[in-house]
C-alpha cells in the first residue's frame, strides 16, 4: 500500500463503515437495490461493467466502480424505470456511469465534508488491474455484485 | 396548475431520472425542457420560458456555476428560480452555488420526496 494511502487509512479509521452506509444508502435510494457487504471473491471482474472516476483538490486519487453484468441491468432497470426489455444497449452502462458519479461525490462528501474536491466525468474502465493498492468494499445484491475501490495519491492542489 | 421545468445535466439517464422523480412525486410537471450543459441551456431559454431550472453542476461547455452567473445577469430568467442537483455535499460548494443566485440545493442521493419538498420551496408563492 502506498504511504499516502495507509496515513489516510490511519486518519480514516471509519472508512470501510462510512463506505458501506453510503453505497446502501445510494443504491436503495435512486436504484432501489439492496446491498448488503460481502466478502471479497474478485472473479467476477472480469465480466464486470465498470466506471472510472478521477478527483483532485484537498484529496487526490481515483474511484473505481465495478458491477456484475446481471446487477448492471436491474440497476438501470429500477433508475430508469424501465423493464430490461425496454432499454436501449446502451442504457445499462450510462447508468452505471451515473451510479459512479453519485456514489463518488456522496463518499467524497462524507469522508472529507469541509474538502474542496473536483471530480472528472465518469469514464469505462476494466476493473481487474485496478484494485492492487487501493481501499475496496464488495456487496452482494439480489442479482449479483459490486465493487467500490478508492486509490488516494498525488499531490493535493486547489480547486 | 402543470410547472413547464428546465432539466440542466450532461447525463441522459440522470434527466431522465429527474423527469421520472418529479412525476413520481406527484409534482404536476407540464413541459419538461431539457439541455446537456449552460450553454445548451440558455440558447433554449432565450426563446422559451419556463417556471424552475433544475441544474447539475460539472458539467462540459458551460458548468453550472457559469449558468448561474449568466442567468443572473439576465434581466428576463434572472427571476426564474434555480434548483442544484449535484453529488458535491461539501458546504464550500453549497455555499458558492448559493452565493451565484441558486434558490435551492439538493444532494444525490436523493428520494422523490425531498426533491419535491425543494421544488415546492423554490417556487414559493407560484406553488400556491
Amino acid at each position: 500500500m502506498p504511504e499516502d494511502l495507509e496515513q489516510e487509512c490511519r486518519t480514516e479509521p471509519d472508512f470501510g463503515a462510512t463506505v458501506i452506509r453510503v453505497a446502501a444508502d445510494v443504491l436503495a435510494t435512486m436504484f432501489f437495490e439492496e446491498a448488503v457487504p460481502s466478502e471479497c471473491a474478485h472473479a467476477w471482474l472480469a465480466t464486470a461493467v465498470s466506471a472510472h472516476i478521477k478527483f483532485e483538490g484537498s484529496h487526490c486519487g481515483e474511484f473505481l466502480l465495478s458491477v456484475s453484468p446481471d446487477t448492471t441491468r436491474s440497476i438501470a432497470s429500477g433508475f430508469l424505470g424501465l423493464d430490461p426489455e425496454e432499454m436501449t444497449a446502451t442504457q445499462p452502462a450510462e447508468v452505471v456511469l451515473e451510479l459512479a458519479n453519485i456514489l463518488c461525490g456522496a463518499l467524497m462528501s462524507t469522508l472529507w465534508p469541509e474538502s474542496s474536491l473536483s471530480l472528472d466525468s465518469p469514464t469505462p474502465a476494466i476493473a481487474e488491474h485496478s484494485f492492487a493498492d487501493s481501499m475496496h468494499c464488495c456487496f452482494t445484491l439480489p442479482d449479483g455484485m459490486v465493487a467500490v475501490s478508492i486509490g488516494l495519491g498525488g499531490q493535493p492542489g486547489s480547486v | 396548475m402543470p410547472f413547464s421545468v428546465m432539466i440542466v445535466d450532461d447525463s441522459p439517464v440522470m434527466r431522465g431520472f429527474i423527469r421520472r422523480v418529479m412525476t413520481l412525486s406527484g409534482f404536476e410537471v407540464g413541459e419538461c425542457l431539457e439541455a446537456s450543459n449552460g450553454e445548451e441551456a440558455l440558447a433554449c431559454l432565450k426563446e422559451r420560458s419556463v417556471d424552475v431550472i433544475l441544474t447539475d453542476i460539472n458539467m462540459p461547455k458551460m458548468n453550472g456555476e457559469e449558468l448561474l452567473r449568466r442567468l443572473e445577469t439576465d434581466t428576463r430568467l434572472r427571476s426564474v428560480p434555480t434548483l442544484v442537483i449535484s453529488t458535491d455535499a461539501t458546504k464550500a460548494r453549497i455555499l458558492k452555488m448559493l452565493s451565484l443566485g441558486a434558490q435551492g440545493y439538493v444532494t444525490k442521493p436523493f428520494s422523490p420526496e425531498t426533491l419535491r419538498e425543494e421544488l415546492e420551496r423554490v417556487l414559493g408563492d407560484r406553488n400556491a
